[in-house]
């Protein structure tokens, strides 16, 4: 998958799982500030990413993810590891 | 627009017999935390036993060394899941929804998600029962938060009550659903045919209030869909102005726990007024049989719990102190939730003419 490819995946839990404006989603929106996501709008937003892309993310790593680029970029390295 | 003030006294009993009311021959399988609650297991397991019935079958999940030896000898409609883990009061909800997947909340949404039970119910730590039912179990499409919708017993009618602690924050669109879910709840699982539904506020004028609250009438207003009576105060709660209250999760919250405590220290003044002298002792037990009626209208226990509404499937929050009887009537709460056409209201509502999603 290329790094598009993820962030259009990406943005597709966003909108469609947590409701969020789809013109708000841009590599550099951050969580928290820009997409006014909540703890338990991340934790449902890492499982399904879980799920969506066979990967496993450990709280730690879930911690730092804090942009929609820090997603996508956790999705590639995985994929890629 | 509906004023319901004036009408006739309805106890809680008539609301909570046609939840025992048997009239759909349809078996609704509950899965019950069984870890859940200051009086787990053993309340939980004997308010479940009273609850059983061809129509209904429980699945118990929790410790089953502890579960096991509390089931009556012949109980074929009862089954027990193993779930070695229990998360506590203390836990952060999200967290511990997400790691702690053999607790007894994960497992048993778990279950409920996998199609093997049809509704669940926990006296648990609620953010967790609701942060796990929003990972496990998942929210209806198009709903943006789920709410606890509670059961207030007012007089002369119960008032469904709603949000009371899901979202501390929310945004006007959340209301207008809340409002729309609150509705469907008040028809499907209190038997209120047209439901009027009232926005909390400071005032009864639309402007009055924040401006999530100023945005979230306008929006309440503009649906046709919604009997939207207005604005109302926090004295027209009690007083039973509407069927519905909406508000957000903060607000609720703070209201809920302001009017049980202020209907205990009523009542305990009431006891303390009889128990002054022989004759208002006398006093007190000329009017014992109507006291008791006051005490019954006014029971938390009779409605079991609150309802998570805008999930795939109900899921029913019960009071953390709940007896036997409350467990039971949970129970039944979530059997009425699942056999009535609350979910497909809900989603025919909230899918066609609302959502941004």
């Amino acid at each position: 998958m290329t790094r598009q490819e993820v962030f259009e995946h990406v943005k597709g839990i966003l909108v469609e799982t947590l409701s969020v404006d789809e013109e708000k989603v841009t590599m550099e929106a951050r969580f928290q500030e820009d997409l006014e996501t909540d703890s338990l709008d991340l934790v449902e937003l890492v499982m399904t990413m879980e799920e969506k892309f066979g990967i496993k993310i450990s709280d730690e790593e879930a911690a730092e993810i804090k942009t929609v680029a820090n997603a996508v970029d956790f999705v590639m390295a995985q994929a890629n590891a | 627009m509906t004023r319901s003030g004036h009408r006739p006294y309805t106890s809680p009993h008539e609301v909570t017999a046609a939840w025992s009311a048997l009239t759909d021959d349809r078996v609704v399988r509950v899965v019950v935390d069984a870890a859940g609650g200051d009086h787990a297991p053993d309340e939980v397991v004997k308010g479940v036993c009273e609850a059983v019935c061809p129509q209904l079958r429980v699945v118990l999940v929790g410790d089953e060394e502890r579960i096991r030896p509390l089931l009556p000898g012949d109980a074929p409609y009862l089954s027990v899941v193993h779930a070695p883990e229990a998360i506590g009061y203390h836990e952060e909800p999200a967290t511990a929804a997400r790691t702690k997947t053999s607790s007894s909340i994960v497992v048993g949404l778990k279950l409920v998600h996998a199609g093997e039970a049809d509704a669940f119910v926990s006296a648990g730590n609620t953010g967790a029962v609701v942060a796990a039912s929003v990972l496990y179990v998942r929210r209806i499409r198009g709903v943006q938060r789920p709410a606890i919708c509670t059961i207030m017993p007012c007089m002369p009618a119960p008032v469904a009550f709603l949000d009371v602690g899901a979202n501390a924050e929310v945004r006007p669109e959340y209301l207008r659903q809340f409002a729309i879910m609150g509705q469907a709840f008040a028809r499907e699982v209190m038997g209120i045919e047209t439901p009027s539904v009232g926005l909390l506020s400071i005032g009864e004028e639309p402007t009055k209030g924040t401006p999530e609250v100023i945005e979230a009438h306008r929006m309440i207003a503009a649906d046709e869909h919604i009997g939207f009576y207005g604005n109302i105060e926090g004295r027209d709660i009690m007083n039973r102005l509407v069927d519905v209250v909406v508000t957000d999760g903060f607000t609720g919250n703070v209201a809920l726990k302001t009017i049980e405590g202020s209907a205990k220290a009523i009542l305990g003044a009431l006891r303390a007024t009889i128990d002054v002298s022989p004759a208002t002792k006398l006093g007190g037990l000329l009017l014992r049989r109507e006291l008791l009626v006051l005490k019954d209208a006014l029971d938390p226990e009779e409605f079991g719990g609150a309802l998570l509404v805008g999930m795939n499937a109900p899921v029913v929050i019960a009071h953390g102190n709940s007896r036997a009887r409350g467990i039971a009537q949970a129970v039944r709460m979530a059997r009425r939730g699942s056999v009535s056409d609350l979910l497909p209201t809900i989603a025919r509502e909230l899918g066609t003419h609302g959502g941004t999603v």
